[in-house]
């Protein structure tokens, strides 16, 4: 059975076929790139530095035609630029020509783009070296931190009981999270998965799950879970829980593609089947990582649960945020100092028990 | 005849043309030598034979059967009856010696078993057998990485050995090991061909070894063979036609 017919008479020929295809999807991209790079330079060149730096505008002007004619302008531009094989987008993807021409507008385009964004963020941030040095600013800020200097202790038992229902909440969110995430690392590793299309799709399904809900912060998850079970200590452990998952899987299915390749092999080679080469072959690699992640994620887990409780997550947080409402700064000072040595205590004994398990 | 190969391609999906056209036969008992430099196609070759790759076009014959495009179940037999040796060992680090050559019958007994390393008797007696062949058996409950390179290829052949392969391939088993210790794992391809008639396929660098041990030579350049026949017709024109023009013979005993 032959794969490719023409194969026989001219192997030399598919690897050039490859070569041509290659190089004209990536001009397709850097056609894209182009008409980005080109847009984005115009427009922030246009609104944040002419418009409101230079006229100083509070209220942008804004208009759908302008962002349109400013976009088919790019797309006139970043085409022509990209099939001229000049541009900054062909030189990253590889295809440019190698000429002066190149090398002047990389170095000029690509130079003025990084430095019109430092500009423009620069004047979006509204950095305010005055703001920062007031003297109204220093003193109140001395007012806050002389009270947390001086805690109130009356508060300290309620404190505690705050303090030990956070480490807890972390601690539940962190072991339950292990066999869902043990499962879903399996499944959105590479390295497993990439060899048939169907388990390549299950693959690229879950990745994009599991990064969308990772790139939603713990700390709305906990506003979402507050108001789905009601505000208190099940809704932070809930939303850690989620995140943890999604994150851990992420560190986990990495942990499984950096494994050494060779006993895999090894294993595989002796007519093993798929579940005996992960079970004999990836598994026992993998193991201690796994543990080190977890540990570590627990620690994490800590300190996010006490920002978790700001929102209403329960635990120390709240405790938190009930003071500050109130402005009673010596209580703040106690519970701040109480988060800080526990947050420490935290970080030392996971990395000492992560050290000793390497 | 055990193994028979017909132009054989492999063009990887870079692009890399790793073997052009290769064909050539063995014989049950032999043990064939691979010669030739780095990136000649050596190890994809091994790797094309026992499936751990699927050859571009061409095809593989083993006992007599197409096995080019086979896939799944019948794919898995055929890899268990074919042992390998690799350049880097690739035992299981963290796990112990005798587990790492149970992992050799994984292919012929159930997945249920093997997960819970539920082995019989005989098993065990077969692993400890096959250490012995390699004169490590009293390593057997110590973690593999503590042993030494040598020690480890020769854990290694006793894995494969626990397949009781038709055919043993090995892919630069000494490249990283010391000379002295290369001749020892040698000995021990040697004694598993001549004692239980293994036909053994092997790739290796240095000519001192492979005049001592094979019965017959191929030399690969380029992923095409250039030379086929006895070691000892090997000479010196024929050396630099291999190995290229500045290339000086190194003697290892």
């Amino acid at each position: 059975m032959i794969l490719d017919p023409e194969l026989e008479l001219h192997p030399q020929k598919l690897i050039a076929n490859r070569k041509r295809k290659a190089d004209k999807f990536n001009l397709y991209k850097a056609i894209f790139l182009d008409i980005f790079f080109v847009f984005y330079f115009i427009l922030v060149v246009q609104r944040a530095i002419y418009y409101k730096f230079i006229l100083n505008l509070s209220d942008l002007p804004f208009s759908w035609n302008e962002i349109l004619s400013i976009f088919i302008g790019s797309v006139i531009i970043g085409t022509f630029w990209a099939l001229s094989k000049t541009s900054l987008s062909c030189k990253l993807l590889g295809i440019a020509k190698d000429n002066k021409t190149t090398k002047w507008t990389v170095e000029i385009f690509g130079w003025s783009l990084f430095n019109i964004t430092f500009i423009a963020g620069w004047i979006v941030t509204k950095i305010s070296i005055v703001g920062l040095f007031s003297s109204e600013g220093i003193a109140g800020a001395e007012r806050l931190f002389g009270a947390m200097f001086t805690p109130q202790f009356r508060i300290f038992d309620d404190a505690l009981f705050a303090m030990i229902e956070t480490i807890y909440i972390a601690l539940i969110a962190t072991l339950i999270s292990i066999p869902p995430t043990l499962v879903l690392s399996f499944f959105t590793a590479r390295n497993l998965m990439k060899d048939n299309k169907i388990s390549f799709a299950v693959y690229y399904v879950l990745r994009i799950i599991l990064n969308f809900i990772r790139s939603i912060e713990p700390l709305i998850w906990a506003i979402i879970f507050s108001v789905w079970v009601g505000i208190g200590p099940f809704a932070g452990m809930i939303a850690l829980l989620v995140h943890t998952i999604a994150s851990n899987a992420k560190l986990y299915s990495e942990a499984i593609e950096g494994i050494e390749q060779g006993p895999v092999e090894a294993i595989s080679a002796t007519g093993a089947n798929k579940i005996q080469v992960v079970w004999h072959g990836v598994v026992p690699q993998i193991v201690l990582p796994f543990l080190s992640f977890t540990i570590y994620r627990w620690d994490i887990n800590v300190r996010m649960a006490t920002i978790i409780g700001l929102v209403g997550g329960g635990g120390i947080g709240t405790m938190l945020m009930q003071y500050q409402g109130l402005a009673r700064w010596h209580e703040v000072g106690l519970i701040i100092i109480m988060i800080a040595f526990v947050v420490w205590i935290m970080d030392y004994v996971s990395a000492k028990i992560r050290e000793a398990i390497y | 005849m055990l193994l028979e190969i017909q132009n054989l391609h492999k063009i990887y999906n870079n692009g890399t043309h790793a073997l052009k056209g290769i064909s050539f036969g063995v014989n049950e008992g032999e043990f064939l030598v691979v010669i030739g430099l780095s990136g000649s196609g050596k190890s994809t070759l091994l790797r094309c034979i026992n499936r751990l790759i699927e050859p571009t076009s061409g095809t593989v014959r083993f006992l007599g059967k197409d096995i080019t495009h086979i896939k799944g179940e019948e794919l898995r037999k055929i890899k268990a009856q074919i042992g390998m040796v690799f350049q880097q060992f690739n035992l299981i680090k963290r796990r112990s010696v005798l587990s790492n050559v149970l992992n050799g019958k994984l292919g012929s007994l159930s997945t249920f078993d093997t997960i819970l390393e539920k082995y019989s008797d005989e098993v065990y007696k077969e692993a400890y057998k096959c250490l012995e062949t390699v004169g490590i058996s009293e390593k057997a409950k110590v973690r593999a990485d503590s042993l030494s390179g040598g020690q480890q290829q020769r854990v290694a052949i006793a894995r494969s050995l626990m397949q009781s392969p038709k055919l043993l391939l090995a892919d630069e088993p000494v490249a990283s090991l010391d000379p002295a210790t290369s001749n020892s794992v040698m000995q021990y391809f040697e004694k598993v061909n001549k004692e239980f008639g293994t036909t053994v396929i092997c790739n290796l660098h240095f000519l001192s070894l492979v005049r001592r041990y094979a019965t017959r030579v191929i030399a690969l350049k380029a992923g095409e063979i250039i030379y086929q026949g006895a070691p000892s017709d090997i000479n010196e024109t024929w050396f630099r036609t291999i190995y290229g023009e500045e290339a000086e013979e190194v003697e290892i005993r």
